[in-house]
């Protein structure tokens, strides 16, 4: 491919061509008059941790399918480690390490017999001891398939991804299933993959997932890309308001609302709310303290990703 | 990026590795297969038991007489060589299509293609393993049979092969299109069973063809089973009056592989 391909969010000067893993242009996937994907375009760099981020039914799914050759477009150009999927097929597939939302293995398969398959489909595998140990599989290896949790499934599958020595894996709804203790294991083992150097793409419909993991996310909603950038700067977006919460039933609120950066001051009950931009928590406690009131309860509520995922959602919804 | 993580990548437009050619994993994902197969009690019972069981029964019951009524050699012997074929054609309609639709409804066939085993490598282990399946049972009828009645040596030793290997081919193919067509697993094994009863009541796993009414004998004659237990009994036996077309099965095989192939690529479309 040799014309340079446009994403919501342009790589930094300097970047080069390499280090672009995954290219996605204008890409469309049609079921007879359904269109799933309408026209999606991003990027994924060497060494990130990207997260493709929509509700259920958004198209993120079909779109990593393409993007592992297991599916075909429509149209559009798709790009992954300089290869076609739907041209290189398996010799992409045995470079890139794929967890899958549907996918299974025979139910008597043990969970020893799963893994060395799977390595002996590389020319490098890493060895079985270390996967077993970083995804805690030991107690697991006699276990047949169908005996596993949910959970325990995952971790499998994960595994599986990572045993070829993978450049780039594909994890999709990873944490689905999860109790949160395990939830957050397996984040921090994802951050661990990609200090390895490995590119992750992870598939999630969970906001706090792609914010607390990803460096960099795309919004996909009906089949069409609606954000594209850090979480901080998708956040951002939103305007950044802020609301600072105290108790106090007894304070002018007319004192407040002249502080730097106030926008509105609501009562709610004894409750006070404080909504502003810039350092208004600064504002509003040194104000606080310098009238003699300083309170007990003094908080601040950020807008997350997940606010402005839902105002996504819902401002592109037919 | 860490060169531990990378050294393994192979670069673009590099062969496989020595050991992870499409025949070797083929290989490698039949042995394995098999030895999953063997666990399910019902492939067992489906496979083996069921055929042997009943040669046993129905030659017991026609006895050990050479008989008219069964092209003139004796029932023992027309029905242990004959359930030969049933147990390919239990294979193709039964224990095969539904080992291929649980795998592709459950989503074993994608994980194995996401992690780039070709589709020509997971049709040519499934093949096999209907092939060593379709042999297994095959053994077992013989060998438990011919215990138990006595069977002569084959009148034509290399023509029995080329019946067992025109009749695995046959069934092996039918076994993959219904695999490939069929929705899932409850559907295969229910519409395999309800093909595979008359087939093999009709087909010379039941009562022999001269007993038959004129219409029941017609539709024998169209069962691709019929010709392949026809071929082996009259290659093993030297007579029998079942047809025995060659070219019967293989336009089954050569039709049955065409469905599979279309239905493979609408599935993947």
């Amino acid at each position: 491919m040799t014309n340079p391909m446009t994403s919501g969010s342009p790589p930094p000067p300097g970047a080069s061509e390499v280090e672009r893993v995954v290219r996605i242009e204008g890409l469309v996937k049609r079921y007879g008059a359904s269109e799933v994907v309408a026209g999606v375009s991003f990027e994924v760099r060497r060494g990130e941790l990207f997260g493709l981020l929509g509700t259920n039914g958004a198209g993120k799914t079909t779109t990593v399918e393409i993007l592992q050759g297991l599916r075909p477009s429509t149209a559009g150009r798709v790009e992954v480690l300089g290869l076609d999927p739907a041209v290189a097929g398996d010799r992409l597939r045995r470079r890139i390490g794929s967890q899958l939302q549907d996918a299974a293995l025979p139910a008597r398969m043990r969970v020893s017999e799963a893994l060395r398959l799977f390595a002996s489909l590389h020319p490098d595998p890493r060895p079985m001891g270390e996967l077993v140990e970083e995804w805690n599989l030991g107690r697991l290896l006699r276990r047949p398939f169908a005996g596993l949790s949910g959970g325990e499934r995952q971790r499998l599958f994960v595994a599986l991804a990572l045993v070829g020595r993978p450049e780039v894996v594909f994890l999709d709804e990873l944490t689905q299933n999860l109790d949160p203790g395990a939830r957050r294991q397996t984040w921090e083992v994802v951050r661990q993959v990609r200090e390895r150097g490995t590119t992750v793409v992870l598939v999630t419909h969970d906001v706090e997932e792609a914010e607390r993991l990803c460096d960099r996310v795309v919004v996909m909603h009906h089949g069409r890309v609606v954000a594209d950038g850090t979480p901080e700067a998708i956040v951002a977006a939103l305007g950044g308001v802020a609301t600072v919460r105290f108790t106090d039933a007894e304070i002018d609120a007319h004192r407040l609302r002249e502080l730097p950066g106030v926008r509105t001051v609501q009562r709610h009950g004894p409750e006070v709310h404080v909504v502003g931009d810039g350092p208004v928590l600064a504002h509003v406690g040194a104000h606080l303290v310098a009238a003699g009131r300083p309170p007990l309860d003094l908080h601040i509520d950020r807008p997350t990703l997940e606010d402005r995922f839902v105002a996504l959602t819902e401002e592109t919804s037919p | 990026m860490t060169i531990t993580m990378t050294s393994g990548s192979a670069p673009p437009g590099a062969p496989a590795h020595p050991g992870s050619g499409p025949l070797r994993t083929a290989l490698r994902i039949t042995a394995l297969e098999l030895r999953l197969l063997l666990r399910e009690p019902t492939v067992v019972v489906g496979l083996v038991a069921f055929p042997a069981v009943t040669v046993l029964i129905l030659a017991g019951v026609f006895g050990s007489a050479p008989d008219p009524e069964f092209g003139g050699v004796r029932p023992t012997e027309h029905y242990v060589v004959g359930y030969m074929g049933v147990v390919l054609a239990q294979m193709g309609l039964v224990t095969l299509p539904a080992h291929i639709a649980s795998h592709r409804e459950l989503g074993v066939l994608r994980r194995y293609r996401a992690s780039g085993v070709g589709a020509g490598t997971l049709v040519a282990s499934e093949a096999a393993v209907g092939a060593v399946l379709g042999i297994g049972g095959a053994l077992v009828v013989l060998i438990v049979g011919g215990a138990i009645y006595g069977l002569p040596a084959p009148d034509d030793p290399l023509m029995v092969i080329g019946w067992l290997l025109a009749g695995l081919a046959c069934f092996v193919a039918i076994g993959l299109a219904l695999g490939s067509l069929m929705p899932s697993s409850r559907a295969a094994n229910a519409f395999g069973n309800l093909v595979f009863i008359p087939m093999f009541l009709l087909g010379g796993g039941g009562p022999p063809r001269d007993v038959m009414t004129g219409p029941m004998q017609s539709i024998s004659d169209a069962l691709p089973l019929s010709h392949v237990i026809g071929g082996l009994r009259m290659s093993w036996l030297g007579a029998t009056d079942d047809p025995q077309a060659l070219w019967w099965p293989a336009v089954v095989a050569v039709v049955a592989v065409a469905l599979a192939v279309r239905s493979a690529r609408r599935r993947v479309a």
